[in-house]
């Protein structure tokens, strides 16, 4: 096979159990079953992707199909791709507490049902609970000879409620999903916690549109972190020109004493033992005190690019490797909460999310808060409610005037290139200058 | 035994342990040219092969689905393990086999799965594209054949072939980006060559925005800005689960007028479409359904499960993807009325599409996002780009009162929708 340079094929078999209870009603409970594989080959030029279903991996008959096959898709590339070398090897998989295996499916539907009925306080009009799990066993082999397997395993929830009075419609969610075992006792505190959110907006206010100062929670401030600067920093964009990141290493974009890390060694629900072509994964610190040090890469884009290293490939099963994101955050700096609430004087406190966007080229996001509270001569005063955050990447980050020490990590799932990825994100409290703050209120 | 005879046996011993079992199987191909930095850097080639099994016994439904044509027994057992959980509901049945009498057709008997022509389409994109001084970033070309088949012990069985044709181009000048897609089940509707030319249009005339104030201004949203919204807030609102679950804002407001009175919105599965069909994904015959007639609420969609529950009828209105349950949806979904003022003669401000409209709250229909691409729109024309703001609103409130529907009518996904003017909404500047 004169035309294939390197050739690798990652096989994904595994069940995923969901149980969705909506109102009390148990809609669904069950285990489905998939069997995946990509085989990707590097031609004379650029990339052949096949994906299959039930691929014998140990044939070395099929496998050679395969790849002659991905090497004709190969074969009508245009664009010059080069593999940096990256060091291999996998980290051990963190042991489980309680295996989600040994408990049946009667227990877990029971368990789920808890959390949702306590969502259900007096106001709730509707709760909903939905449990995910996953059991991926991973294997992988390449061309080089590198060969890795590995199980993963994900256990987490999501209960909704929504309350309602004379027409008007609030919502309340939470969400804890983890890498290290059974996820589902004692967690009924969740569920009453975002009863009574919904139950509570109710009666907050439209915060008025504009610039405001702002401080962030943590969870707010870790998409944030995800959407302003994460996606930015992705190699492939990168190398594309698609982000306005690109060019600036050693430049300052932040204030100083801010630093951004995205890490796929640590335990949380975007660890993953060895990335998604083999190679080892390490933290990559994308912005040490205020300047762009690096990119997040995989080995590809490593080559085209520099500034960074590999070990950031990621894929969901079925689909081929691309640069993602693990579990990125902004590193704790030194105010207290009240220190930051008190510096904000007059502000928005923001607090949770409902997800994020960004157009890495432009440079410019938006992310929306589940709900916030105002800040009036530095006291938390009345909440608010459906109140968006939108800013430039490039200015943004010199616009943060505290960090907090206080981070937390969140839980949740990223989309890209139509793959979705089990992720974290997170940071301490943060307090931000000329906020662009979008409200309905006049 | 991956075809029809596997699925004729799960269907038999299935029924010996439940009172119905219902297989869905799909099988498709799809190859896809992606450009990286101009040029096409990589190409990629699908196989996708699923069964979804869904058994049900004294009203309780029971799923699993396999990718993996050996374990179908497993998968089998599992769906019926998956049963005995769920709460039993009023069920009155799977469908009967029908004489459908319309035709649907999403599938075209040229289009060929093939990635030379995958890759062809890429040059055209991108030639399309070099007509503007931009850099292309990225985007491609996608063709797909898929084979749908529902089964199930009452005797139904319908099998259909789809076919898709797809392509994207993204496109940048300085910090100004352009992005413009299409998808049809036609290939000869795709013309790679003038969406490539669009959105690198997009790019190269977003450049030199200047600012906006924060204020009330009159919006023309594009089909694109406006399909977003809409399906974000819209959509899940018609759905008779969230109807009766008391998370739809539409709730008890049939016969009343929801929206302004020029506009209409109705499901039309027999109309040419990505996902047009004869029958839904539970095997129910589907049919025209109006949900806004001229302003005024009519009706909601609902599935079987839900139509049971309730004392409601199936709609055929049952979608899923590949391996999944089966839930309410749409199958072309359009948003009409009569078109009796140009929305983009009097000056405006024209947003091309939306960031963020997946935070949008479903519930309540208040969103706030970024724009991308708005310009000062005048007599019809893009004439000077703003640089960007924030667009905030709410959808039911803003379709209370349109100030017109544009003759752009465009596929956006499976909404068909024109551009709509909005009268003295509310942007937030920078």
């Amino acid at each position: 096979m004169v035309d294939v340079r390197y050739y690798d094929i990652r096989c994904v078999r595994g069940e995923t159990t969901v149980i969705d209870i909506d109102n009390g009603v148990v809609e669904s409970a069950g285990t489905s079953f998939f069997d995946k594989a990509v085989i990707r080959v590097l031609g004379p030029k650029g990339w052949g992707f096949l994906t299959r279903d039930h691929v014998e991996i140990d044939s070395k008959r099929e496998l050679n199909a395969l790849v002659e096959e991905a090497a004709r898709l190969a074969a009508v590339t245009a664009d010059e791709i080069d593999l940096a070398d990256a060091p291999r090897g996998a980290l051990p998989v963190p042991p489980l507490g309680e295996d989600p295996r040994d408990i049946d499916l009667e227990e877990k539907t029971r368990l789920l049902a808890g959390i949702e009925d306590a969502a259900r306080v007096p106001g709730v009009v509707n709760t909903r609970a939905r449990y995910t799990e996953g059991i991926d066993s991973v294997r992988f082999l390449d061309s080089s000879g590198n060969e890795y397997s590995y199980e993963s395993v994900r256990s987490g929830f999501s209960v909704i409620a929504v309350a309602s009075r004379n027409g008007v419609m609030q919502m309340g969610s939470e969400r804890d999903h983890v890498i290290t075992g059974f996820n589902l006792r004692g967690k009924q505190d969740l569920g009453r916690k975002a009863g009574e959110i919904a139950v509570s907006l109710l009666d907050a206010k439209l915060p008025k549109g504009g610039t405001h100062r702002a401080v962030l929670d943590p969870e707010l401030a870790g998409v944030f972190t995800h959407e302003a600067v994460g996606h930015a920093s992705e190699g492939d964009l990168i190398r594309e020109g698609a982000s306005v990141l690109g060019g600036r290493i050693g430049e300052r974009i932040g204030c100083e004493g801010l630093v951004i890390v995205d890490d796929p060694t640590l335990h949380e629900f975007g660890f993953m033992p060895v990335d998604a072509e083999g190679v080892a994964v390490r933290r990559t610190e994308i912005i040490r005190d205020g300047i762009l040090t690096s990119y997040l890469h995989n080995r590809e884009t490593l080559a085209a690019v520099g500034n960074g290293i590999a070990g950031h490939a990621r894929a969901e099963h079925g689909a081929p490797p691309i640069v993602r994101m693990s579990n990125t955050f902004i590193e704790n700096g030194d105010a207290t909460y009240d220190e930051i609430i008190s510096e904000c004087m007059d502000g928005i406190l923001l607090i949770g999310s409902r997800g994020g966007q960004v157009d890495p080229g432009r440079g410019v996001f938006q992310f929306n808060a589940e709900y916030g509270y105002l800040i009036e001569g530095g006291e938390k005063t009345d909440m608010v409610r459906d109140v968006s955050l939108s800013g430039e990447i490039l200015s943004t980050l010199h616009n943060i005037a505290l960090i907090g020490n206080d981070r937390r990590m969140s839980p949740g799932y990223c989309g890209k290139g139509g793959q979705s990825v089990p992720v974290s994100d997170g940071a301490p409290h943060l307090l931000l200058e000329n906020a662009v703050i979008g409200g309905r209120g006049e | 035994m991956i075809g029809e005879d596997l699925i004729d046996r799960i269907l038999r011993d299935g029924e010996k342990l439940a009172d119905e079992v219902e297989v869905f199987y799909a099988r498709g191909q799809s190859v896809s040219a992606d450009i990286k930095k101009g040029i096409l850097g990589s190409a990629e080639e699908s196989e996708a092969w699923s069964i979804a099994i869904r058994t049900i016994k004294d009203g309780r439904i029971g799923f699993s689905s396999t990718s993996d044509p050996d374990r179908w027994r497993e998968c089998l057992q599992a769906a019926l393990a998956s049963g005995r959980l769920a709460t039993p509901q009023q069920w009155g049945g799977l469908p009967k086999p029908a004489d459908l009498v319309s035709t649907a057709s999403s599938s075209d008997p040229n289009l060929v799965v093939s990635v030379e022509d995958a890759a062809g389409m890429v040059d055209d994109l991108l030639s399309g594209a070099a007509e503007h001084p931009v850099e292309v970033v990225g985007g491609g070309a996608n063709l797909a054949r898929s084979y749908l088949m529902v089964a199930n012990t009452s005797g139904t069985l319908y099998g259909m072939d789809r076919t898709v044709a797809a392509v994207s181009l993204e496109a940048i000048r300085e910090q100004s980006t352009g992005y413009e897609f299409d998808a049809s089940p036609f290939r000869a509707e795709i013309d790679p060559g003038s969406v490539g030319e669009q959105a690198a249009s997009l790019a190269a005339r977003s450049v030199g925005g200047s600012d906006i104030k924060t204020g009330r201004y009159d919006v023309v949203l594009s089909p694109v800005a406006a399909a977003s919204l809409i399906g974000q807030v819209l959509l899940p609102a018609l759905s008779g689960r969230n109807v009766k679950a008391g998370r739809s804002f539409l709730a008890d407001k049939i016969g009343e007028p929801v929206f302004d009175e020029h506009l209409s919105v109705y499901d039309d599965p027999f109309a040419p479409g990505l996902s047009s069909t004869a029958w839904d994904a539970e095997g129910t015959p589907t049919r025209r359904l109006v949900f806004v007639d001229q302003g005024v609420l009519q009706q909601f969609a609902y599935d079987l499960k839900t139509g049971y529950r309730y004392g409601e009828k199936s709609t055929g209105s049952a979608v899923r993807s590949e391996g999944d349950l089966p839930g309410i949806g749409f199958h072309n979904l359009f948003v009409d009325g009569p078109r009796t003022k140009e929305p983009g003669d009097e000056r405006a401000v024209w947003i091309h599409d939306v960031v963020g409209a997946h935070t949008a709250n479903p519930f309540s229909g208040d969103f706030s996002v970024e724009i991308s691409n708005p310009f000062w729109i005048e007599g019809g024309d893009l004439v000077e780009p703003i640089r960007t703001a924030m667009f905030a609103g709410n959808v039911f409130e803003m379709l209370r009162e349109i100030g017109g529907l544009g003759k752009d009518t465009r596929r956006v996904g499976r909404l068909t929708i024109p551009s709509i003017r909005l009268n003295n909404q509310q942007i937030i500047g920078k």
